[in-house]
């Protein structure tokens, strides 16, 4: 049976990359529409768009790396 | 090699009576690329197109007009077709062409514009089927109205009881109907009908039986599709005849319009031209020798400069000699880069041309991307198939990206299978050799003892079998070994991207300026790697640590300068920039995590498959197999996509951004490509 101190740091990880996902979806779909946009216009645009689409998955990476952490010390 | 190779600006000057000969030479030399003759200097005029320009861009016209109307596209052929071939027939063909293209595509027109008129008519004529009433019977008449239309519901008791003098005729269905009433009852007829929903539709032309009509109608439409077809074969007859022909005239016709056309670009007098040219340094005895041994003193080469590499000549660096015309002209990049290394210069390419004065990055992709990829995928079990997938796909496409696709499987995929071999010892999610989990008040030997073949699922486990335990980590279990050594990874490429910087701030600003705007970083990232050293003990090791340890203190005493001299070279944004440079190393932590969530699910389609499903024997080993299958393709599919976006990104939002400028302009040489045609 697991106790209840790790039942909440299992929830915490998944609140963490949850949290985290979230933010970094909402985030990318306005860059991502922006930068579909300008690709329409000029197709060479296209490696710049996913360099601006990705820089917010960093935050995703923190959120995985916290919950990763966290689930060491389960 | 690592920056673009040198350009030398060069001046041809030559008489106007051998301007073609010169064109010509140019062209097979393909290492010259042209300066656009700007109208500014004294003395000098745009050239004009050679005499022969005319007669090409007019055959040209014909021939793209043929090559319409047969609807000929590109393709290849198995023959190319000798130019003085072309040359000899081309007016012949386009005379024939005219000729037999001009009835077929005429024939076929008319018969595609009689059809639709027939169509036209059928649609018009159709509901009047449904009466039996002549037609020229519905026009005509001076003291009668006749309204032809689509009703909702049959009428016609409304209409017996509002009119006197009428006669009606209703279709069998009861949805159309043709009145024929005196025109004094014609406004009565008309509101009683609108009331049944009446709408009009007007009474076709001609005369006889309708349905007589429309048989007819069909009939001429029949005999039209079938000449229609004729017509089309014909006309695919004559594609097939000339499409070799048209494709390879129109190549070749395009190239010598083009040329003919080139001194419309270069300056000229009344009787001399000049062009001012781009060559790659290695190639300027080339052009100066074949210039000089085809055309000998009826030309002159001069070298004008070598392009420099450094940017903004200030005044007083500068001094004197140097016009701000020198300045102003950006030379082009042509990448030095050879095979295998050009495979990636796509990579390069997606983001920007590097600029003449700086290092190519591709050289860094094409060694650290794959690198990044087999760490990330990290599996004998898709490396194997993506070396072998890669292999295919260089073999049989042809466009760049699927060519850079194919690259990028290929490389990744060998460093995948170098990792999963010696790094991860594991195909498909598996390890080769026994695993055992210790779990508390057990020890190894017992369990050694216990389970021969370990405790975990293993292709040891699975086969029965005492496989070598190959590979020092395990991308489950070592999770904080793996993220403390993607963390060191990241240290070194921004590192790396940071040398790299400071190369190309000094060859194009000079090391002051270097100095101020890489080196401080410089500072800074080495200075967080002493501290990372010391946090890691502080946190982790629970080591008592006083702020007196030698590591903290190298780490503050390069992070304090390197932030005072960027602060001096960048201003007080430096500071903003500080927590990016920070989370720049945390984002390489990706390289781990990518590896475990792979992981991750291969051990949940495995167990899955392998303990869940299977055990159960029978029918359920194939759906175990089918499991198995369908779920490791999903994560085969997932790597590439997981891997390749995340191992190209790491270059670019992380590393490029510490050196790379970009904006280049891609060295673009006068040559000509044939396709279809051929000299000899």
């Amino acid at each position: 049976m697991v106790d209840i101190g790790s039942g909440l740091i299992a929830i915490g990880a998944g609140v963490a990359v949850g949290l985290a996902g979230l933010g970094s979806g909402m985030a990318e779909a306005t860059i991502g529409a922006a930068g579909v946009g300008a690709i329409a216009e000029d197709p060479k645009m296209f490696g710049k768009s996913i360099t601006m689409v990705v820089i917010p998955e960093t935050i995703v990476i923190f959120g995985l790396v916290m919950a990763i952490l966290l689930w060491i010390k389960m | 090699m690592l920056l673009p190779d040198r350009m030398t600006k060069i001046l041809i000057v030559g008489s106007k009576t051998r301007i073609k000969e010169t064109i010509d030479i140019l062209y097979s030399l393909e290492v010259l690329q042209p300066i656009d003759f700007s109208s500014e200097e004294e003395g000098f005029t745009l050239g004009s197109p050679l005499p022969v320009a005319s007669q090409a861009s007019q055959r040209l016209l014909k021939l793209r007009s043929a090559e319409k109307e047969l609807e000929v596209v590109g393709k290849k052929l198995s023959d190319k077709i000798l130019l003085s071939k072309i040359e000899e027939d081309v007016d012949d063909v386009l005379l024939t062409l005219e000729a037999e293209i001009t009835g077929a595509v005429e024939s076929k027109s008319g018969i595609q514009n009689r059809m639709h008129e027939l169509e036209t008519m059928k649609l018009a004529l159709e509901p009047f089927t449904a009466l039996d009433v002549s037609i020229d019977l519905y026009k005509g008449y001076e003291s009668l109205t006749v309204l032809t239309g689509n009703v909702r519901e049959d009428p016609s008791s409304a209409l017996s009881a509002a009119l006197h003098r009428y006669e009606a005729f209703v279709s069998p269905n009861g949805k159309f109907v043709a009145v024929f009433v005196m025109k004094d009852e014609a406004a009565e007829a008309q509101r009683v009908l609108l009331q049944s929903g009446f709408a009009e539709v007007p009474a076709p032309t001609g005369k006889g039986d309708p349905q007589a009509a429309m048989k007819a109608i069909e009939g001429e439409m029949e005999a039209l599709a079938s000449s229609l077809t004729e017509a089309i074969e014909k006309i695919s007859v004559l594609r097939e005849k000339h499409e070799a022909f048209i494709l390879a005239s129109e190549e070749h016709l395009s190239i010598v319009v083009e040329k003919a056309e080139f001194p419309l670009r270069i300056g000229s007098t009344a009787h001399s031209f000049l062009i001012d040219a781009w060559v790659p340094q290695k190639s300027l005895s080339q052009v100066q020798q074949a210039l000089q041994t085809q055309l000998g003193d009826e030309i002159h080469v001069e070298v004008l400069e070598e392009a420099p590499r450094k940017e903004h000549i200030h005044p007083e660096e500068a001094g004197a000699g140097v016009s701000e015309a020198h300045v102003v002209e950006t030379p082009p990049t042509k990448a030095s880069v050879k095979r295998p290394v050009n495979m990636f210069s796509y990579l390069t390419e997606l983001i920007s041309t590097p600029k003449y004065g700086e290092v190519d990055p591709t050289i860094v992709i094409a060694i650290i991307f794959p690198l990044f990829f087999g760490l990330m995928v990290g599996d004998v079990g898709y490396g194997v198939p993506f070396i072998l997938l890669g292999f295919l796909g260089l073999r049989k496409c042809h466009s760049d990206e699927w060519r850079t696709i194919s690259t990028m499987l290929f490389f990744g995929g060998i460093w995948a299978t170098t990792f999963g071999l010696f790094l991860f010892g594991e195909a498909f999610g598996m390890h080769f050799g026994p695993v055992w989990i210790v779990e508390p008040g057990q020890t190894l030997a017992q369990l050694k003892a216990q389970y021969p073949f370990g405790t975990e699922l293993s292709w040891s486990s699975m086969t029965g079998m005492q496989l070598p335990t190959l590979g020092v980590l395990s991308k489950l279990h070592d999770v904080k070994m793996l993220l403390y050594i993607s963390l060191w990874i990241g240290l070194v490429h921004l590192f790396l991207g940071f040398s790299i910087g400071v190369y190309n701030e000094t060859i194009r600003h000079g090391f002051k300026h270097a100095f101020f705007h890489k080196v401080g970083w410089m500072m800074i990232l080495v200075g967080g790697a002493f501290l990372l050293l010391f946090i890691i003990d502080l946190l982790n090791l629970n080591k008592p640590v006083g702020l007196d340890d030698f590591r903290a203190l190298t780490g503050l005493g390069l992070i304090i300068p390197g932030v005072l001299i960027s602060l001096k070279g960048e201003g007080p944004q430096a500071i903003l920039e500080l927590p990016t440079l920070l989370s720049n190393v945390i984002s390489y932590t990706r390289l781990a995590a990518i590896g475990m969530s792979k992981a991750g699910m291969a051990l949940a389609f495995n167990m899955l498959a392998i303990e869940m499903i299977a055990p159960v024997g029978g029918v359920a080993i194939i759906a175990a197999i089918l499991v198995f299958m369908v779920g490791h393709l999903m994560i085969f599919i997932l790597a590439v996509v997981a891997a390749g976006i995340h191992g190209i990104r790491l270059h670019y939002v992380e590393q490029f951004q510490k050196f790379f400028v970009g904006g280049g302009l891609k060295f673009n040489p006068l040559k000509v490509v044939r396709k279809y045609t051929t000299e000899r």
